[in-house]
């Protein structure tokens, strides 16, 4: 059956008064042969950034952890505002600090000197090396370097000082992929250097959350500790960029928490590897299934009812734990949400945007609220983006008011353009960069996904598991009502 | 106050493996023209560049990039470049000049941008302005600030056809409009009857550079930015400079008595002067009362550290570290001679050096941009962030806002919930 006529308040759904969305004064219909993104050179407002980041992001997420940036001052600075204006604390990432000097000559005696600087002032127990496109084009044989800088290292420190440090290379060349690839990268570089194996068996699962805020982290924790399992999440920023203030007494200044290395060392022991992001982490996870023949499941991510039934019920079959009342009971709770919210959010029309296992997880919970994702785009191109809304168009699409248009990559001025030829819209969801085009085409944004920089506290709300998809719900049905309603007092709900 | 004898050395690379807060080139070159109104921005490196791009000074700007993926960065990006910028005209006919950056990865395959701005300068009709600022061709943002001043004066200044009917008409070099701090500016600047032409680049749209040769004078307010544009133009054009500062009653006052002169508006300048100090001095007393004697720590982007100092010193504090990324040797002068004796002064403090002075030092206040800004409240040191967002600090009524702003961080009540802070702060 599909559905063509759905009473709201008593009036057929075609016949309610469709506005025309407002263009702002300056708009002028643009050049529709260069509309699409991939008809041109250009990309007009990237909705990806480089590789770089991801790994960063990744390095921070693990105690007593620096990323070491192999490249100019800028590939380290811009990077420490993104992550400081995201997540509210202070990001300490060491630069290699390339000038003429390196360019002309190689990165080698900034990577030798520098590893030893940050050794000896910093005093970190990993240090993540970090390579940018300068450093991959003019060819810097990183594996040699790091070999001469570890040399130098226990000449000056002494052998076992100096062995206590463990340098991980995750190569991030710019131009070959986005942020969402750099932490997939730093995933398998981290597993790879430094997982080992002892053939004993357990029961521990391992985690790579990808891309998600310490809010999601704590909530995946919540998860894991009411089921009784115990994990390594690799990259465990949940306490390292979302750190109490507590004066520290030394310099310097390490946040508490973050994965071990002790537990890095033990993941080729588990009994499986969850990549939460397929796309940013499923190597790692790959890696360790081919190495150790650890069981991998890979995405996806668990925001909404059907994807956190799917991971709760995958870490039952591995553990052999049963999900708990509690765990049940907030089902429920979701689920009684949905129950008292959905006359808000059928049939709404919904766009949604960002990275793409992120986008694929806030588009299936959109199909499960009754809502049309009109169209859903990933900055970074991904197979496995395109194969998850497909699905879930599958599942709901006789609920559709109208075919969902899928951007696989792309660019934010596409999105836009083609959010203007649609008759109506009442939401998108996507992250702080489509400010402008909520306020171009006045519609309600509700931030979810990276980079949300100009609001409080989103870093700290989970959107995953059943009380992140409640918090999440509320944010979409409160986004709705403040922007139709926004001075009813009176209105009861 | 006795200066201090020994000024840090400026301009020096970072060290490797320090945690720094200098950007690079790229940074500095966005930094001054991100505001140029009426432009387009091409970033022509792999997507990243653009991306981070698009949120210097604040605000999310189109951000055009040409994305360089490994295809381009081993068979070249010379043919890539040239269509974007044929595709960035036909999409946005309305923009009057192009800015195109060559990055890092544009630097070091060897594009040869100037030839292909050139080229489209020819085709298109309108300035394309090639903005070489790879992240290595300099040691801070502060190279980049000079690339892009240079780019300014060669391809947008001195377009427009002579005009003489502007006898009153005044350039701000170095002024960025940090939280409308150029409309205090021309707002004194209007009340002794002058009118600012262009603020390079608070207030800087492509006809507004075209025609910014045609002011009287110009008023240098950052050094560090606005000197070399200050000179260009004196060379070019022959138009006197002035450094001005507005940061501070005192600062301001001199400052309007100077700009008054060369106008020969003294009597109205003392005017303004007066009635503005008269209204400023109760709130600035009340402060003073809260402020005087506490020791606060400076440490930011350009070097206005200098004419901060200053002001904190006018309102009674110490000022017991002054740094900047990358300032000029002037600049720390200055901020010396208004520090307390023993107070350092440092050029790229790096993230440690910035620890080790909050531990040790306590300071009372810290001041500084985004990334110091977290670090600060972990030590639970008040912090104010400079430039600041949403109210103007230059101007007489800006030095009130300064100094509520002082306040409000020292008196937030989150401190009092620290630990072991802050009692001596709060009176006991």
């Amino acid at each position: 059956m599909r559905v063509t006529e759905i009473p709201v308040e008593g009036i057929p759904y075609d016949q309610l008064k469709v506005e025309k969305i407002p263009a702002a004064p300056a708009y002028a219909p643009r050049d529709p042969e260069l509309v699409a993104a991939a008809d041109r050179a250009l990309v007009v407002n990237p909705d990806r950034t480089c590789m770089p980041l991801g790994a960063m992001w990744a390095v921070l997420g693990v105690h007593r952890a620096i990323p070491f940036v192999q490249g100019a001052q800028g590939c380290t600075t811009y990077v420490r505002y993104t992550f400081c204006r995201i997540f509210k604390e202070p990001a300490t990432i060491a630069t290699a600090s390339f000038h003429e000097d390196a360019a002309v000559f190689g990165g080698r005696r900034n990577l030798v000197e520098g590893l030893r600087n940050l050794a000896v002032r910093y005093r970190p127990e990993v240090i993540g090396v970090v390579t940018t496109c300068s450093s991959e084009i003019i060819g810097d044989d990183m594996v040699s370097f790091i070999k001469a800088a570890r040399q130098n290292l226990r000449e000056e420190l002494g052998a076992e000082a100096a062995d206590r440090i463990a340098v991980v290379l995750i190569n991030t060349p710019s131009f070959a992929g986005s942020h969402v690839e750099g932490y997939n990268r730093a995933a398998r570089a981290f597993v790879e250097t430094l997982a080992m194996a002892r053939n004993t068996s357990s029961n521990r699962v391992n985690i790579i959350p990808g891309l998600l805020y310490p809010g999601d982290i704590r909530e995946i924790k919540h998860l894991l500790r009411e089921m009784g399992i115990e994990a390594t999440i690799l990259f465990d920023i949940s306490d390292t960029l979302d750190a109490p203030l507590e004066p520290p007494q030394q310099i310097p200044y390490y946040p508490p928490g973050g994965t071990r290395l002790a537990e890095i060392r033990e993941m080729g022991n588990a009994c499986a590897t969850f990549a939460l992001q397929a796309d940013a982490g499923g190597s790692g996870a790959r890696w360790l299934e081919r190495k150790f023949g650890i069981p991998a499941v890979a995405g996806p991510v668990p925001v909404g009812v059907a994807a956190t039934d799917d991971l709760l019920q995958h870490l039952s079959r591995f553990t052999g734990r049963d999900v708990p009342a509690a765990l049940r009971a907030e089902r429920g709770r979701l689920v009684d949400a949905m129950a008292d919210t959905f006359h808000h959010t059928m049939m709404k029309r919904v766009a949604v945007f960002g990275d793409p296992d992120t986008v694929a997880g806030v588009t299936r919970f959109v199909c499960e609220l009754g809502m049309t994702p009109v169209a859903v785009a990933a900055g970074t191109a991904s197979k496995r983006f395109a194969q998850e809304v497909e699905a879930a168009f599958a599942a709901y699409r006789e609920l559709f008011l109208d075919t969902p248009k899928v951007f696989n990559g792309g660019d934010l001025f596409e999105f836009e353009e083609y959010l203007k030829t649609l008759p109506r819209l009442d939401l998108i969801i996507g992250n702080s960069k489509g400010v402008d085009i909520a306020r171009e085409l006045d519609v309600p944004l509700v931030r979810v996904g990276f980079p949300v920089y100009d609001r409080f506290g989103y870093q700290k709300r989970p959107i995953v598991g059943y009380r992140g998809a409640e918090l999440l719900l509320y944010e979409i049905v409160n986004a709705m009502l403040d922007h139709r309603y926004p001075d009813d007092r009176t209105q009861q709900l | 106050m006795e200066a201090l004898p020994c000024l840090p050395g400026c301009g020096a690379p970072t060290i490797p493996g320090e945690v720094s807060s200098r950007a690079c080139p790229y940074y500095g070159a966005r930094w001054l023209l991100a505001l140029v109104k009426g432009a387009l921005h091409l970033v022509h490196a792999p997507v990243g560049c653009a991306y981070y791009g698009g949120s210097v000074r604040g605000k999310a700007y189109r951000m055009l990039s040409t994305a360089l993926d490994e295809k381009e960065i081993i068979f070249g990006s010379e043919a890539k470049l040239a269509r974007a910028i044929r595709e960035a005209v036909r999409l946005f006919p309305e923009a009057g000049a192009i800015f195109v950056y060559g990055c890092c990865a544009a630097g070091l395959t060897g594009t040869d941008i100037d030839g292909i701005c050139t080229a489209a300068r020819r085709r298109t009709g309108r300035p394309v302005v090639p903005v070489g600022c790879a992240g290595f061709a300099g040691t801070s943002q502060g190279d980049g600030h000079a690339i892009a001043a240079a780019a300014l004066v060669r391809f947008l200044v001195g377009r427009a056809p002579p005009d003489t009917a502007a006898p009153y008409d005044v350039n701000v070099l170095g002024e960025f409009n940090n939280g409308g701090d150029l409309g205090e500016i021309e707002d004194l600047l209007g009340r002794l009857g002058l009118r600012v032409r262009c603020a390079f680049t608070g207030k800087a749209d492509i006809t507004a550079l075209a025609g910014a040769h045609h002011a009287r004078l110009n008023l240098v307010h950052c050094r560090r930015t606005g000197g070399p544009l200050a000179e260009a133009m004196a060379k070019e054009y022959g138009i006197p400079h002035l450094p001005v500062n507005f940061f501070g009653l005192a600062a301001t006052a001199a400052s309007l008595r100077e700009t008054a002169a060369r106008f020969g508006r003294e009597r109205m300048a003392e005017e303004i002067i007066r009635a503005a100090t008269t209204e400023a001095a109760p709130v600035l007393e009340s402060v003073r009362r809260h402020v005087t004697g506490l020791r606060v720590g400076l440490y930011f982007g350009a070097s206005r550290v200098g004419m901060m100092a200053a002001a904190f010193r006018e309102l009674g504090m110490d000022v017991v570290f002054a740094g900047a990324q990358f300032g000029l040797a002037e600049d720390y002068a200055a901020a010396g001679a208004h520090m307390t004796v023993g107070g350092r002064l440092k050029d790229d403090a790096s993230q440690w050096q910035l620890e080790d002075f909050l531990l040790r030092e306590r300071p009372d206040l810290f001041v500084g941009g985004t990334r110091e800004r977290f670090l600060a409240h972990k030590y639970g040191v008040p912090f104010m962030v400079f430039p600041q967002k949403g109210k103007p600090y230059a101007g007489f009524n800006g030095f009130v806002n300064f100094a509520r702003d002082i306040v409000k961080a020292l008196r937030a009540p989150v401190w009092q919930f620290i630990p072991g802070r802050w009692a001596h702060v709060l009176g006991d």
